[in-house]
């Protein structure tokens, strides 16, 4: 009988106690949520490629510095999270080191947006090995069929008789999807030409590095930034007509570098005001002069 | 007993020492060989740590340390034996017997085994003469292999003397061996103790005094550490010279 | 005045004994939560991916058109390294166990015992880029190979992973076998050796499994050290020296491109479910390993 009557009141309690904690818990949350959405309006959102993450948060610090009103936020997570974010209206600038995919092109159009790319520099990749390796040209063909796996020893193609080791960037990479599409299928989208499987997946340009510096079978590729003179850089041909080039700021300025990208800006239609002025600052000498400092390729001379 | 036995163990001035606590003073003690000696005294007198140091198990405790020396037929056990060569002449029977988890066949065989007896056909005969002097073999002659966990107590500890008894030492040294065990057990021990008397020295640890009284030829007693008298036992038990003695086999204190 | 107080003890009883049952619920909703999602979102690349092509595929090619997504290179992968750690850990750890148990000094001992605790607080990360700069260059030397970022390299790394569980563990269960034991088998003359071989191996051999379960355990879940340092080429590995791709370092270096919803993000899933269904096979022998000895 006493137990009955006591029970209730326990209830109490536990209401009591529940409704202090969730209060306790969620409503600063919520005064924050409200207090930041005030200031929304001037933050501008910049998501997307790893590759240009360094470059797009230089900017954004310089031109936050002529324009203190306007606050920017660059974030990473690949060229992917990026165009996810523009078409779901989550950030206000896509960076990619790619065009869009025929699936991407299709949700854009099915939400009915226009997505328009804007190249803001240029990335070359350049081919390295071990400085003592001996081959120093090579044409696109050439590559492909060494990182595929058909051509498997240096002395197929005028060097030692070595083994070669194939080193890959991680399948996250957008350098990765570019080598891919653009020297392994040679730029057949539909190309079903893959990585072999006896090549190494490296967790960071950095890596990929440090293994050419080390191992005299090896060969990778990587932003032409990363490049010192502690690796060699193999001049590459379009095909065996030639020219053999380096990945220099003319070859690739000039179109002529074959493997090079345009690095883009993607925005939800015309763009206006705060984003308008950003992306003309980043085309501007000033916004150029920073492309070349992070080692990256300016669109023009 | 013999007047003039030949002394087989010779303790001189021994003293013990656990860190900082002294747990034997300066000890003088001969052991004559095949006889039994009975070693009792109360709750830490120090005469468990006195067969712990007959074979060298003592090196094993953290903060060991002793004064003066112990000969076994003249030479020094802590240095002219290998502390392993020593405890195959020194055998020791503990309060709670140690049957190792193997076989009753095995646990005898494992020390012949260890000091390079490997063939079947020399280790049987050892197994049965062992088991056959513990007063064990008629009870487990058809189960050798049976692990020997599954003995009683009783069974268990002439196990162990059995497998003291297959690396044939000249020395048995007990540590209460019958604490743990019903009266009829305790009485086949005896009996096994009384059989071996004719081959080897025996030390027994007891804190039975009627055990000591029944099987020993001579009797110490110890005390807080001190040997206070020893003497052949019907002596020690009838007429002790000293006042603790008399005290305590009569069960006034202890 | 009294009852009062007797009440609200009641009451406070009442509401810590909820709370300790909450929390305890709570662990096994959030695991059983866990496993949910993991086939929910796993077995969804079935629907229209074989589960044939995905346990016995030999390719990893989960970007191409058509995608494939075999898992045998990236298991076989997972096998090499943590064989390969489990073969240079067990033995070492045996010794250093022993050392520890039965051997070494008592201040010894305790430095010793600090030191191998201190080795399990390394983050693994560190340990995989010491590893990356100063093991790799030398198994490359050592074996004159083209590259020190193998299967090998990854093992030795491992093993220092696994070392910690492996000697505290197997420790344990030395220390567990009864002074009796120890003592029995000297007075038989036997030599320290021969007691370690004879009778403390024998008497703690569960425990000393239960070790080495864990230990793999351990090391079969292990990502960012294997990430960093096996060259993660998906290919069926023929020897300890060639660079292989593991199950986790797949997970981890791929799920961050793998759009949401698609084959490529269920088959990371499902890969995720293959490792769960080990690591839960390895830790439920060793507790049932553990438990016999206890007996």
């Amino acid at each position: 009988m006493e137990r009955m009557q006591k029970q209730p009141v326990f209830f109490v309690w536990a209401l009591i106690l529940g409704l202090t904690l969730w209060a306790l818990i969620f409503c600063p949350a919520q005064i924050q949520a409200r207090s930041s959405a005030k200031h929304k309006c001037q933050t501008l959102q910049i998501k997307g490629s790893d590759t240009m993450v360094n470059l797009g948060q230089a900017w954004a610090e310089e031109f936050m510095r002529l324009h203190p009103t306007v606050h920017l936020a660059v974030t990473g997570g690949g060229s992917g999270t990026g165009i996810a974010a523009i078409l779901a209206g989550t950030c206000d600038i896509a960076q990619s080191s790619r065009d869009l995919s025929q699936e991407e092109q299709e949700s854009a159009k099915a939400a009915n947006k226009i997505i328009m790319e804007t190249p803001v520099a240029w990335d070359g990749i350049a081919v390295v090995v071990h400085t003592a390796n001996p081959v120093s040209e090579l044409t696109v063909k050439q590559l492909a069929d060494i990182f595929t796996g058909t051509i498997q020893n240096w002395n197929e193609i005028g060097g030692n008789d070595l083994p070669i080791l194939v080193l890959s960037r991680e399948r996250n990479s957008g350098t990765h999807v570019f080598f891919l599409e653009h020297v392994l299928r040679g730029g057949n989208a539909k190309g079903t030409e893959e990585f072999a499987q006896t090549a190494l997946m490296m967790p960071s340009s950095q890596s990929i590095v440090q293994e050419v510096e080390t191992s005299e079978a090896a060969i990778g590729y990587v932003g032409v930034g990363y490049v010192t003179n502690r690796i060699k850089t193999i001049r590459v041909a379009r095909d065996h007509n030639g020219p053999y080039l380096l990945p220099t700021l003319d070859a690739i300025q000039a179109g002529e570098y074959p493997i090079a990208r345009p690095l883009l800006f993607l925005t939800l239609g015309e763009s206006q005001g705060d984003i308008k002025s950003f992306i003309d600052f980043v085309l501007s000498p000033a916004g150029q002069e920073i492309v070349k400092a992070l080692d990256f390729v300016p669109l023009e001379k | 007993m013999v007047d003039k036995a030949k002394i087989k163990i010779e303790i001189r001035n021994l003293s013990v020492f656990y860190g900082s606590l002294e747990v034997l003073k300066g000890v003088n003690l001969d052991v004559e060989e095949k006889e039994i000696l009975a070693v009792i005294g109360p709750a830490n007198s120090g005469k468990t740590s006195l067969l712990r140091t007959l074979n060298r198990l003592n090196e094993r405790n953290e903060g060991f340390r002793m004064q003066g020396e112990i000969l076994l037929d003249g030479r020094n056990i802590y240095k002219k034996y290998s502390s392993d060569d020593l405890r195959r002449v020194m055998g020791m029977i503990f309060a709670l017997p140690v049957s190792l988890p193997l076989s009753i066949y095995d646990n005898i065989a494992y020390g012949p085994r260890l000091h390079g007896v490997k063939k079947k056909s020399e280790l049987d005969p050892i197994v049965r003469q062992s088991l056959e002097a513990a007063f064990l073999w008629e009870e487990v002659k058809d189960r050798l292999n049976l692990p020997a966990m599954k003995l009683s107590g009783g069974q268990q500890q002439r196990l162990c003397i059995a497998r003291t008894l297959a690396i044939e030492p000249e020395v048995i040294l007990y540590d209460e061996p019958c604490s743990g065990l019903d009266p009829v057990s305790t009485t086949k021990v005896e009996e096994a103790m009384r059989q071996l008397k004719n081959q080897y020295t025996q030390i027994l640890v007891t804190n039975n005094t009627k055990q000591a009284a029944r099987v020993s030829d001579r009797t110490a007693f110890f005390l807080m550490g001190e040997l206070i008298e020893i003497d052949r036992t019907e002596k020690i038990f009838t007429a002790p010279r000293d006042q603790r003695t008399d005290d305590y086999v009569t069960g006034r204190f202890g | 005045m009294k009852s009062s107080r007797a009440y609200l003890n009641r009451i406070f009883e009442f509401v810590i004994e909820k709370a300790i049952f909450l929390a305890g619920i709570l662990s096994i909703v959030f695991v059983f939560l866990i496993f949910l999602f993991l086939i929910k979102e796993g077995f969804s690349l079935f629907r229209t991916y074989s589960i044939f092509s995905f346990l016995f595929g030999t390719k990893w090619y989960p970007i191409s058109s058509p995608p494939q997504f075999g898992i045998v290179p990236l298991l076989l992968g997972s096998v090499a390294v943590t064989l390969g750690a489990i073969l240079i850990a067990v033995p070492l750890g045996i010794g250093s166990a022993i050392y520890i148990a039965e051997i070494a000094p008592r201040w010894l001992r305790e430095i010793l015992k600090a030191t191998v605790e201190f080795l399990a607080a390394i983050p693994s990360i560190v340990l995989g880029f010491i590893g990356l700069v100063t093991l790799a260059p030398l198994v490359k030397k050592l074996f004159h190979l083209p590259t020190g970022l193998t299967a090998l390299s990854g093992s030795i790394m491992l093993a220092f992973m696994a070392m910690p569980t492996i000697v505290s563990m197997m420790e344990d269960a030395f220390t567990a076998v009864p002074k009796s034991y120890r003592e029995g088998a000297l007075a038989l003359g036997a030599t320290r050796w021969e007691m370690i071989r004879r009778v403390l191996l024998p008497a703690s051999a569960s425990g000393m499994l239960a070790a080495i379960m864990l230990g793999i355990g351990r090391v079969i879940g292990e990502t960012m050290a294997v990430l960093m340092i096996t060259g993660n080429a998906a290919r069926i590995p023929t020897g300890l020296t060639q660079p292989v791709r593991t199950m986790t370092a797949t997970i981890a270096a791929e799920m961050g491109e793998a759009v949401q919803g698609g084959n490529h993000y269920f088959a990371l899933f499902a890969i995720g479910i293959v490792l769960f269904i080990i690591t839960f096979l390895i830790n439920v022998t060793a507790s049932f390993l553990v438990r016999s000895q206890r007996k």
